[in-house]
C-alpha cells in the first residue's frame, strides 16, 4: 500500500521542541519538586511560555501549501507496516496548539498565585505541564494510534488533576468517575482503530481519509466508535455526568482541562476526522442531534445549580454540545470557531470565579454570596465580559462563533437543530446572568446561616480544599489578575477573525483544510439570525433581572433562594436522573457480575481449571521426562523410529500423487 | 548446471569464512606463545578481533548477487544474514570463555569453536548439497571435540553421545541427499525446482531422510532427546554457541530447501510432517521445562521449544513469514547469549551457574544480573517490553494469515505452558534471601557485564523495529 502522508515530509526542530518542552518542564519538576519550591510555578508557565513562542514562530510551517499538501509533516518512528508515528503541524492542531500553548501558559500564570502556599505545589505543575505535553500529543499526531496515545494520557492527567486534593473523598470520587467513563470513549477509539487496521490496513491519517471507500458499510460503525470515544472526553449526552463532578479539581484544572482545551479534544477528533464524516450522512445526523441535545439538556441544567463552578461547568457541556453540533452537521469552521472563542471566555470566567473563590475563602455556593461587585470590582469587571461574550452580545466573540454554529446548523439542512440552538441561546442568558446576580448584586448573604438558605448540608459548604490549603498565605494578588486581564483582549477580540463571512480570515485559513462546499441559500439570512438570537438573548437576560436582579435586602433574598430551593423541580436537582439510570444501567449489573465472579466463577470454575491444567502439565512433563532415560540406545532407537514413520509417511504419500 | 571452472572466483564472497578459518590457524600458535596468566585473553581477543573482521567483511556482502564455486555458495543478503547471526553467536559465546573454563583449554576451545563456525558459514550460503553436507559436518565434527573438553565426565559422555546420535542422523540425511541426486541428477538446490520432480518418488523419500538429518540438528522433537544431555554437559560456552549457531544455520539450510528448491506445484502434504514436527516441539519442549533443575538443560528444551516456533513462521512458506523468522531468530540469539552470558557470569571453571539453585534469592545480592536474567526470561517467554513478545505475536499473524491456525494455538499453550518454568526462575531470584550460607559468588569482568547490557537493550530496541530487510527473499530464489 502506497503510504499518504498529510503535510509536507521534513525535518521541523521547533515542532519537535514545542512539544517536547512541557514534557522536559513536568520531568523537572517533578524530580526537583523539593528544591524548586516556587519556582517550579515559574518553571513550569516558562516551558509553557516558550511552547507557545516556538508555535507562533513555526507558524508558517502549518500554513504551507505544496501541491495540495498543507502543513508540516514530521516522521518520528516507523513500527509494524500501517504504523508510522509521526507529527502533523496543519492549521487545525495549529490553532489548537495556540488555545494548548497559550491560554495554557495564562492559567499556569494563574495557578502559581491560586496554589501558593500548597503543600504539593510542584507536583501540581508537573501534572499541569504533563497534561499540556499530552494534549499536544493528541493534537500533533499524524496518526490514530498516537492520537489515542495522547487521549489515554489526557485522562491520565485529568484523574491525577480532578483528584490533587486526594484528602477529600468526593474529589477521589469524581477523579475515578472521569476516569471509568472516559476508558469507555478510549476503547470505542481502539474498536475504530481496530476496523480501521482490519480495512485499510494502517492508522495514519492520510491512508485512512484517502481509503474511504474501503470502508463500505463498517464507516457508520467506525463513526460511532469515534463519536463514543468523543462523546465521553467531550461530555456529551449520555457520558457528561462526570464533568459536573470533575469541578473537585481545583479552578485552575478547571479551566485548563475542563474548559478549554480536554473537554474539546471531542470536537478536534471530528474536525480531523472531517473525510469520514462527509461520506457517512447517518453519523452526522447522530452527532449533530447528539450535540444539539446535549447543548439544550447542559443550559438547562444549569439553570438549577448553585455551586458556582458547576454552573460554569454545565455551561461548559452546553457549549461543547454547540461544538460538536457544528462539526457534526459539517459546520466544521464554525465548530472549531466556537471552540476557539469558548477557550477565551470560559477560561476567563472559571479564572474570574476562581478569584471570587479564593476570596471567600473556598465558598463555591452563589446563595452564599452577593453584592461582591464593591469588593472584587476587578472580577466583576472580567466575568461581565466572559458572560457577555458567552451570550453573545454582538462585537464580542462569543456572538460570531455561536451565530456560525447556529446558521451552519440551519444551511446543512437541519432546521430542528437550528430551533435548539436559538433557544439554548437564550437559556445560557438565563443561568449566566442568573450567576452574575447572585454573585456579584444585591446584598451579601455570607453571614446568613446556611440553613435560612435552603441548603441542606451546611457542614459540607465551605470545606476548605485541603489541609494545608486553608492556612495559606496570600499570593499577590496581580499574579491572578494579570492572566485574566490578559485573557479579556481575545474575549472580546477574537470573534472578529470570522467577520467577513466566506472571505473572512478565518475562512481562508481553513479553506484547505475542510473541503468548501457549495450549499444552497438557507431562508434566514445570517443578519436576520443574528438579530433573532439577539432577541432571545434579551429575553433569558430579563427573566434573570427580573428573578434575581432585584431582590432587595439580604433577609428578603435569603427567602427567595430558600423558596427556590426548596420548590426546586426534582427532575432539575437530580440532573435528569442521567447518574441513576447510569448506575442502574451499568455500575449495579457490573457489580452484581463481580460479585458472581468472586464467588462462584473465579473459585470454583476458573481456578479449578487452572488447577487441573496444571496438573496436567506436570504429568504430561513427567512424561517427558520418562522418555529422557538418557541411555544412548533408547535415544538411537528414537530418532530411528522417527526416521521410519517419517520415510513412511513420504513413500506412502509419495507413491499416492 | 555446472559452472566453466576458468571463471574467476569471487574470493570476497566467502572472504568472511577464510577470515574465521585464518584466525583458527593462529589462535593454537598464540596460544603456544602466550604467558600462561594471558593465555585465556589472549586467545579470545584474536579470536574476538577475527570475528568482528569477518562481520565487517560479511557486511559487504549484502547487496552481491549470485553464486560463487560453480553454484556451490550462495551470495546476497539471506546468506549475508544468517551469517551475521553466526558470528553474533561466535563472538558472544567467545566472551563467555572469560570465566568458564580452565585457562589452558580456552586456546583449543576457541579454535574449535572458530572451525565449528566456519561450517555454520558454509550452511549460511550452501546451494548444493554437497556444501551442505560439508558444513554440516565441519559445524558437528568441532563440536563433538568442544563438548568433552571439560575435566566432567558429564562432559566426555555429552561427547560420545553427541557423537553417535550426530553420526546416525547424518548418514540418514547422507542417503536423502543421495536419493535426492538420484530424482534430479545434480547436487544443485536450483535443480530441483523442475515441475516434473513434484511427483518423484525419490524426491519425495530424499526429502523425508533430509528433513530428518535437519530435524535432528534443530532438535525438534522427536529428535531432540540428544539436546538435553548434550547441551548439560558441554562446557558453558559450547552451549551457548550450539543452541544458537547450530539453530540458526540449520534453518537457512532448511529455509532455503523451502523457499528455493521445491518443485512448482508441490503438494502441501510434502510440507505437513515438518509443521507437525514444529507443533510436537512446542509442546515436549515446554513440558520439559517444567521439571528441570539445571539451566542449561532447560535451555534446551526451551530450544526445543523455540525451534518450533521459528517452524510456525515458514508454515505456508510466504516471504513476509521469512523475514518474521529471522526477527525471531535475531531475537532469539541474543536472549538465549543473554541468559548464557549472566550463568556465565555467575561461573567459574567449575559452572556453579549452570544449577538453578545458585539462583535464589539472587536479586539480593546481584541486583543487575538478576534483573537482566528476568529481562531474557520474560523475552524467552514471549512478554513484553522484549522482542520475545513482538516476535511470538509475528509469528502468530503469520500462523493465522496463512490458515496454520492449529499451530498458532499450539504456540500460544506451548508458551502458557512455558510461563510457568520461566515464572519459577524469576521467582526465586526475588525471592528473601533463606539465611543458608551461600557460595560466595565470582566477580564477572567487564566486558562479560556490559555484552549484557548490550543484549538487553538490544532486546527492548528490536521491540520498535519489527522489520528485518525486505529484500532478503528475492536472494533465496
Amino acid at each position: 500500500m502506497i503510504h499518504h502522508v498529510m503535510g509536507v515530509d521534513g525535518t521541523y526542530p521547533l515542532l519537535l521542541t514545542l512539544w517536547l518542552l512541557p514534557l522536559l518542564g513536568g520531568v523537572l519538576c517533578w524530580a526537583f519538586g523539593p528544591q524548586l519550591k516556587t519556582a517550579a510555578g515559574w518553571l513550569a508557565s516558562g516551558a509553557l511560555l516558550a511552547s507557545f513562542v516556538l508555535t507562533i514562530v513555526a507558524w508558517p510551517t502549518a500554513t504551507q501549501n505544496l501541491n495540495g499538501a498543507v502543513g508540516a509533516h514530521q516522521a518520528l518512528v516507523s513500527w509494524m507496516p500501517g504504523f508510522d508515528f509521526g507529527l502533523l503541524f496543519d492549521p487545525l492542531s495549529l490553532i489548537w496548539t495556540c488555545i494548548i500553548t497559550g491560554v495554557g501558559f495564562l492559567i499556569h500564570l494563574y495557578s502559581i498565585g491560586y496554589m501558593h502556599g500548597d503543600r504539593a505545589f510542584a507536583r501540581f505543575f508537573a501534572f499541569l505541564n504533563f497534561f499540556v505535553f499530552a494534549m499536544l500529543t493528541l493534537v500533533l499526531s499524524d496518526n490514530f494510534a498516537g492520537l489515542l496515545i495522547g487521549w489515554g494520557l489526557v485522562g491520565l492527567a485529568s484523574y491525577f488533576l480532578i483528584g490533587f486534593w486526594f484528602e477529600k473523598p468526593s474529589a477521589v470520587a469524581a477523579a475515578r468517575k472521569a476516569f471509568v467513563i472516559n476508558v469507555v470513549g478510549d476503547i470505542a477509539i481502539m474498536m475504530a482503530i481496530f476496523i480501521m487496521i482490519a480495512k485499510v490496513g494502517s492508522v495514519g491519517y492520510g491512508d485512512v481519509f484517502s481509503h474511504v471507500a474501503a470502508f463500505g458499510p463498517t464507516l457508520f460503525a467506525v463513526c460511532v466508535c469515534l463519536f463514543i470515544g468523543a462523546a465521553a472526553k467531550s461530555a456529551q449526552l449520555p457520558l457528561h455526568t462526570w464533568l459536573p463532578d470533575a469541578m473537585e479539581g481545583p479552578t485552575p484544572v478547571s479551566a485548563l482541562i475542563h474548559a478549554a482545551t480536554m473537554v474539546t479534544a471531542g470536537v478536534y477528533l471530528i474536525a480531523r476526522c472531517a473525510p469520514l464524516w462527509n461520506a457517512s450522512p447517518d453519523a452526522q445526523l447522530l452527532v449533530g442531534t447528539v450535540g444539539g441535545l446535549t447543548a439544550l439538556v447542559g443550559a438547562i441544567l444549569g439553570t438549577a445549580q448553585w455551586d458556582i463552578k458547576r454552573i460554569l461547568a454545565y455551561s461548559t457541556m452546553s457549549q461543547i454540545g454547540y461544538m460538536i453540533m457544528g462539526v457534526g452537521v459539517g459546520a466544521y469552521e464554525g465548530g472549531v470557531a466556537h471552540f476557539f472563542t469558548h477557550a477565551f471566555f470560559k477560561a476567563q470566567l472559571f479564572l474570574g470565579s476562581g478569584i471570587v473563590i479564593h476570596a471567600l475563602a473556598n465558598e463555591q455556593d452563589v446563595r452564599r454570596m452577593g453584592g461582591l461587585r464593591k469588593k472584587l470590582p476587578f472580577a466583576f469587571f472580567a466575568m461581565l465580559i466572559g458572560v457577555l461574550a458567552i451570550c453573545g452580545l454582538p462585537g464580542l466573540s462569543g456572538s460570531f462563533s455561536k451565530d456560525a454554529v447556529i446558521q451552519g446548523a440551519l444551511e446543512h439542512g437541519h432546521p430542528w437543530l437550528y430551533v435548539v440552538g436559538v433557544v439554548t441561546a437564550g437559556i445560557t442568558a438565563y443561568y449566566m446572568f442568573r450567576m452574575l446576580f447572585l454573585t456579584f448584586t444585591g446584598a451579601h448573604r455570607g453571614e446568613i446561616d446556611p440553613s435560612h438558605l435552603g441548603m441542606r448540608h451546611p457542614e459540607l459548604v465551605g470545606t476548605p480544599h485541603g489541609d494545608s490549603h486553608s492556612e495559606h498565605h496570600h499570593a499577590p494578588a496581580w499574579l491572578m489578575n494579570v492572566p485574566v486581564a490578559i485573557l479579556i483582549v481575545p474575549t472580546i477580540a477574537a470573534g472578529w477573525l470570522l467577520f467577513g463571512g466566506g472571505a473572512s480570515w478565518w475562512a481562508t485559513f481553513f479553506a484547505t483544510t475542510f473541503a468548501p462546499e457549495t450549499l444552497p441559500a438557507a431562508p434566514i439570512s445570517e443578519m436576520a439570525t443574528t438579530g433573532i438570537v439577539l432577541l432571545i438573548v434579551a429575553l433569558g437576560f430579563l427573566v434573570a433581572y427580573l428573578r434575581y436582579g432585584r431582590m432587595g435586602d439580604a433577609k428578603a433574598a435569603a427567602e427567595k433562594l430558600r423558596m427556590e430551593t426548596v420548590h426546586a423541580f426534582p427532575a432539575l436537582t437530580n440532573a435528569f436522573y442521567f447518574d441513576a439510570a447510569l448506575d442502574a444501567l451499568f455500575v449495579r449489573p457490573a457489580a452484581w457480575l463481580g460479585a458472581l465472579s468472586a464467588q462462584i466463577l473465579d473459585p470454583h470454575i476458573i481456578d479449578g481449571a487452572v488447577r487441573e491444567i496444571v496438573h496436567l502439565a506436570r504429568s504430561l512433563g513427567n512424561g517427558v521426562r520418562a522418555v529422557q532415560s538418557g541411555l544412548l540406545r533408547a535415544y538411537v532407537l528414537l530418532v530411528v523410529g522417527g526416521a521410519v514413520v517419517f520415510i513412511a509417511y513420504y513413500t506412502l504419500i509419495g507413491v499416492h500423487r | 548446471m555446472i559452472a566453466n571452472p576458468t571463471t574467476q572466483v569471487d574470493w570476497n564472497g566467502i572472504a568472511p569464512i577464510i577470515t574465521i578459518a585464518v584466525t583458527a590457524l593462529v589462535v593454537p600458535f598464540a596460544d603456544l606463545f602466550a604467558r600462561t596468566h594471558a593465555k585465556r585473553w589472549v586467545a579470545i581477543l584474536i579470536g574476538g578481533l577475527g570475528t568482528l573482521l569477518a562481520a565487517g567483511l560479511c557486511a559487504q556482502q549484502y547487496g552481491s548477487t549470485g553464486t560463487v564455486f560453480g553454484g556451490a555458495f550462495a551470495l546476497g543478503g539471506f546468506t549475508v544474514v544468517f551469517e551475521e547471526i553466526v558470528l553474533l553467536a561466535l563472538f558472544g559465546s567467545l566472551l563467555l570463555f572469560a570465566t568458564t573454563m580452565q585457562e589452558r583449554r580456552v586456546g583449543g576451545s576457541v579454535a574449535l569453536m572458530l572451525w565449528s563456525a566456519c561450517g555454520a558459514l558454509l550452511m549460511a550460503g550452501a546451494s548444493n548439497l554437497m556444501t551442505v553436507f560439508l558444513g554440516i559436518e565441519l559445524l558437528s565434527l568441532a563440536l563433538y571435540c568442544l563438548c568433552g573438553m571439560n575435566d566432567r565426565p558429564a562432559s566426555r559422555e555429552s561427547a560420545l553421545k553427541y557423537l553417535v546420535l550426530s553420526s546416525t542422523a547424518s548418514g540418514f540425511m547422507l542417503l536423502g541427499m543421495a536419493l535426492l541426486f538420484g530424482a534430479s541428477g545434480s547436487v544443485a538446490l536450483s535443480s530441483l525446482t523442475l515441475g516434473g520432480l513434484a511427483t518423484s518418488s525419490f524426491l519425495w523419500s530424499g526429502s523425508a531422510l533430509f528433513f530428518v538429518g535437519l530435524a535432528f540438528k534443530m532438535s525438534l522433537a522427536p529428535f531432540h532427546a540428544w539436546s538435553p544431555d548434550v547441551y548439560e554437559g558441554a562446557p558453558m560456552p559450547v552451549t551457548a554457541f550450539m543452541s544458537v549457531a547450530t539453530k540458526a544455520a540449520t534453518l537457512a539450510v532448511l529455509a532455503r530447501f523451502l523457499y528455493a528448491a521445491l518443485p512448482t506445484g508441490m503438494s502441501s502434504a510434502f510440507l505437513l510432517p515438518i509443521w507437525i514436527l514444529a507443533g510436537l516441539s512446542m509442546l515436549v519442549g515446554n513440558l520439559g521445562m517444567l521439571a528441570q533443575t539445571d539451566l542449561k538443560r532447560l535451555l534446551a528444551y526451551s530450544g526445543v521449544a523455540q525451534a518450533g516456533y521459528l517452524l510456525v513462521a515458514l508454515a505456508g512458506t510466504t516471504a513476509l513469514g521469512l523475514r518474521y523468522a529471522i526477527y525471531y531468530l535475531v531475537a532469539y540469539a541474543i536472549m538465549n547469549l543473554g541468559a548464557f552470558s549472566v550463568a556465565a557470569a555467575l561461573s567459574d571453571e567449575k559452572e556453579a551457574g549452570s544449577a538453578l539453585s545458585a539462583y535464589h534469592a539472587l536479586a539480593s545480592r546481584r541486583p543487575y544480573l538478576a534483573a537482566m536474567m528476568s529481562l531474557f526470561l520474560l523475552a524467552l517467554a514471549g512478554l513484553p517490553p522484549t522482542a520475545g513478545f513482538l516476535g511470538k505475536i509475528l509469528l502468530l499473524s503469520t500462523g493465522v494469515a496463512t490458515g496454520y491456525w492449529w499451530l498458532a494455538v499450539l504456540l500460544i499453550l506451548g508458551t502458557a505452558i512455558s510461563l510457568f518454568a520461566y515464572a519459577k526462575i524469576i521467582r526465586a531470584m526475588y525471592a528473601r534471601p533463606d539465611g543458608k550460607a551461600q557460595p560466595e559468588l565470582p566477580v564477572a569482568p567487564w566486558p562479560a557485564m556490559i555484552s549484557i547490557a548490550l543484549y538487553g537493550i538490544a532486546l527492548v530496541v528490536m521491540t520498535f523495529y519489527p522489520l528485518t530487510p525486505s529484500n532478503i527473499v528475492p536472494f533465496v530464489r
